[in-house]
């Protein structure tokens, strides 16, 4: 029977992780049945932003139609499929409607079955990722501006808007779930630092159905926390290089190579929490949301506890990013521009390994100019070509060997 | 009231709407039976509220059912406010945005579903050819570059004259005016091109930033034209009334059009939602040859640099003119003409009611084609 498994958010709970395990593992997953529908680790990106009709710096351009065929792959085969974006959490009612009927579910279809599955983590640890998140992002506000901006009841800025849009559990399951059996959603929950490696997984694997199906559980993507210092000195990076830095440059340097190969790597760092004053406000929300979920009887995979940070045992020492200590913020920053050095250097290496590559072909080129034969015919291409009959003879001679041979 | 009876309520109105209705919310007091999965949001309501109000009741059924379903199922693209609940219409919750009466709701947030439809309605209706002769006549081979918003019209021109520009050993003529003009002109270029930023930002960026919109900073497409064919085959025109004795022509060409404006901020916001349709060649196209003709049937003052902003116009223009003086072209024109008045005529400001307005009559518009 068809079946399509919808994972729809939240951001910040190992999705990247999980897209990356389905895409490396979707053989695996074709031979048990399952269909994880990508030929491109950006394929679901893509058919998400197509179907919420939403700019993502120039990426939407190749994102025209992305959705449709993504649907109509799903609903082509028969067995459980995957689609797994977190940024579909943030989905209008009618881009669900369009979404749902489009997979079938809408027109009644007795074949398919649609699950919704989202991730869900207290909002303790989420915020504070957002933040991260954004930095990242080239942007530069400070994390006090950022939690005033989503504490706004107005929700007025882009910023709030789009935070809640992903992270309000309750309102992204009535859109989602809206008309969908409570059985039929499944809320996976993160569970807390420091647990078995591969925890988060089990969850997920739970959720799809894939208990059965034997997967490779390495992934190289990942998206990995900052500590504080370090995300401190990025905001500060992004103040200084935001209007010299080109948008193509600033993914492979500074998110790359500065803040997930070189400053992640830095795990003895404070991490980012939420400022103790507002810890009793996010536990009253993540409070509210735990009960609706009990109220409308979904299928829990894991600890709803995980979804609480009172209990989840999420905040630790408070270490406020605004104010980081410069001490620390000045060793972030040495090992940041240890490895831009060595990077520089590697490039380096690289130039002047592809200057000599080209100045040997250049050499070969001239000897081969230099040979007889190429002479002669040379001599015979300019005596053909200064008078009208050669030139024919040439056109003729051209056409017959093909393009390539044409001068340039 | 109970549940079911605030939802009663809101289902009514939005039969009520579909059936040509102008009640707002805060006065509607009948009911009626679900009809859809979810009830539309309060954006989408409002507008068609509107709608009717602007007479989508006169279309044909057929076009306006067409519009009615086309705007209740519509989201508003990309980053904004989500679709937001009636007020009175859900019980009160602990979460998510909190519900509004759509009489409430900016301008701005029902131009974002408009403009989405209008979006949606370009792309339908294709980019026009240029209607030009099957053969190119025979003439001497030009190329018409300088300010874009000048250049494209006499290009597109000449082409239906039978004279494609282009060609082996072109002489380039560059068409260029007053500074003020040409940032005024720069700005209504990119909303037809890319969209972007409002005007006010715009242009208090770039005067603030001392920096002269690509698209208005001439200097450097005239040393590009004199490395690329050489200063002896390259004209800068500044008495634009000279061009079609310049190009071998005998009509005159039309002045450039210019749009008030709130058509020009209504293009701009409708290029968002494009880009999101059409790649940015296509959004370009459907901008300039098929919404641009639409709002120039809505006339209005255009957006125009302020007081402070034309100082700074001049400056710029006078270091245009001194950079023309000493310079190997030929210049058709006196180079003081690069240097805008002190006193121009007044522009006008944007007003976002007045550009949903707009928006409204093209939509209707759209509906009866």
């Amino acid at each position: 029977m068809r079946r399509v498994y919808l994972h729809v958010g939240t951001p910040k709970t190992g999705t990247s992780y999980v897209q990356d395990l389905l895409f490396r593992n979707r053989e695996r997953l074709a031979d048990a049945g399952v269909r994880y529908p990508a030929e491109h680790p950006d394929d679901h990106f893509r058919a998400a932003l197509d179907l919420m009709r939403l700019p993502w710096g120039g990426l939407e351009a190749e994102a025209t139609g992305a959705w449709d065929r993504l649907a109509t792959e799903v609903c082509g085969h028969d067995g459980p499929s995957i689609i797994s974006h977190e940024i579909l959490a943030t989905a209008s009612r009618s881009q669900v409607g369009r979404a749902l009927e489009s997979l079938g579910h809408a027109t009644g279809d007795a074949g398919g079955e649609v699950h919704v599955v989202l991730s869900v983590r207290d909002l303790s640890r989420q915020i504070p990722a957002e933040w991260q998140e954004n930095v990242k992002h080239r942007r530069t506000f400070t994390y006090a501006e950022f939690l005033a901006e989503i504490r706004d009841p107005e929700r007025a800025s882009r910023l709030a808007t789009w935070f809640w849009g992903v992270q309000e559990v309750p309102a992204i399951l009535d859109r989602w779930a809206n008309d969908l059996p409570p059985e039929h959603v499944h809320l996976v929950t993160v569970p807390p630092r420091g647990g078995p490696p591969d925890e988060l997984w089990r969850r997920f694997s739970r959720a799809f159905g894939l208990d059965d199906v034997e997967l490779d559980l390495e992934t190289s993507r990942a998206n990995p926390s900052l500590g504080v210092p370090e995300i401190s000195l990025l905001r500060r990076i992004n103040q200084a290089t935001n209007r010299h830095l080109a948008p193509a440059a600033y993914r492979p340097l500074v998110r790359e190579l500065i803040a997930h190969q070189t400053l992640s790597e830095r795990t003895d760092s404070p991490r980012l929490g939420l400022p103790p004053e507002l810890r009793a406000w996010a536990g009253e929300l993540e409070q509210a949301w735990a009960d609706e979920v009990v109220a409308r009887g979904y299928d829990v995979v894991g600890d709803l506890d995980d979804l609480v940070s009172e209990r989840s045992g999420a905040p630790g020492e408070w270490a406020d990013p605004d104010r980081a200590r410069q001490r620390h913020v000045a060793a972030a920053a040495l090992d940041t521009i240890q490895a831009v050095l060595l990077d520089s250097a590697r490039l380096r290496d690289e130039t002047e390994r592809l200057r000599t590559e080209l100045h040997d072909a250049r050499v070969a080129l001239e000897r081969a100019y230099l040979r007889p034969t190429y002479r002669a015919r040379a001599k015979v291409v300019r005596g053909l070509e200064s008078g009208a009959p050669g030139r024919a003879v040439m056109r003729g001679y051209r056409a017959l060997r093909g393009r390539s041979s044409r001068s340039a | 009231m109970g549940r079911e009876a605030m939802e009663r309520r809101a289902w009514g109105w939005v039969a009520h709407l579909r059936d040509g209705g102008t009640t707002p919310w805060a006065a509607w007091a009948g009911e009626a039976d679900r009809t859809g999965r979810f009830l539309p949001g309060a954006q989408q309501l409002e507008l068609l509220r509107r709608l009717n109000v602007s007479g989508l009741a006169d279309l044909d059924l057929r076009r306006r059912t067409d519009l009615v379903e086309r705007v209740l199922t519509a989201s508003a693209p990309g980053r904004g406010r989500p679709d937001l609940e009636l007020v009175g219409a859900v019980p009160p919750v602990t979460y998510g945005p909190q519900p509004v009466d759509p009489a409430d709701l900016s301008a701005d947030e029902l131009l974002r579903v408009a403009t989405n439809l209008l979006a949606e309605d370009l792309v339908a209706a294709g980019v026009p050819p240029v209607a030009a002769p099957r053969f190119n006549r025979p003439w001497r081979p030009f190329e018409v570059a300088g300010v874009p918003w000048l250049a494209m019209p006499v290009a597109d021109e000449m082409t239906r004259r039978g004279r494609r520009p282009g060609g082996k050993g072109v002489t380039g003529f560059l068409l260029a005016t007053d500074m003020a003009t040409m940032i005024e002109l720069a700005f209504v270029a990119r909303s037809f091109d890319q969209g972007g930023a409002a005007w006010r930002d715009w242009s208090a960026s770039a005067a603030a930033g001392h920096r002269l919109p690509p698209r208005a900073d001439l200097a450097p497409m005239l040393a590009a034209w004199v490395k690329g064919i050489g200063a002896d085959r390259v004209r800068l025109v500044l008495d634009l009334d000279q061009l079609p004795r310049l190009l071998g022509t005998r009509r005159p060409f039309a002045p450039p059009p210019v749009p008030s404006a709130d058509a020009t901020d209504l293009a701009r916001r409708v290029s968002a939602p494009l880009g999101l349709l059409v790649l940015p060649a296509e959004r370009a196209e459907l901008l300039r040859r098929r919404l641009l003709p639409r709002l120039l049937d809505h006339p209005g003052p255009p957006s125009r640099l302020d007081d402070d902003q034309v100082a700074w116009a001049r400056e710029q223009g006078e270091r245009l003119r001194r950079t023309v003086a000493g310079a190997a072209y030929e210049v058709v024109g006196s180079p003081d003409r690069l240097v805008p008045p002190r006193r121009r005529p007044p522009g006008g400001e944007v007003d976002d009611d007045r550009v949903l307005r707009l928006a409204a009559r093209l939509l209707l518009e759209g509906g009866a084609r």
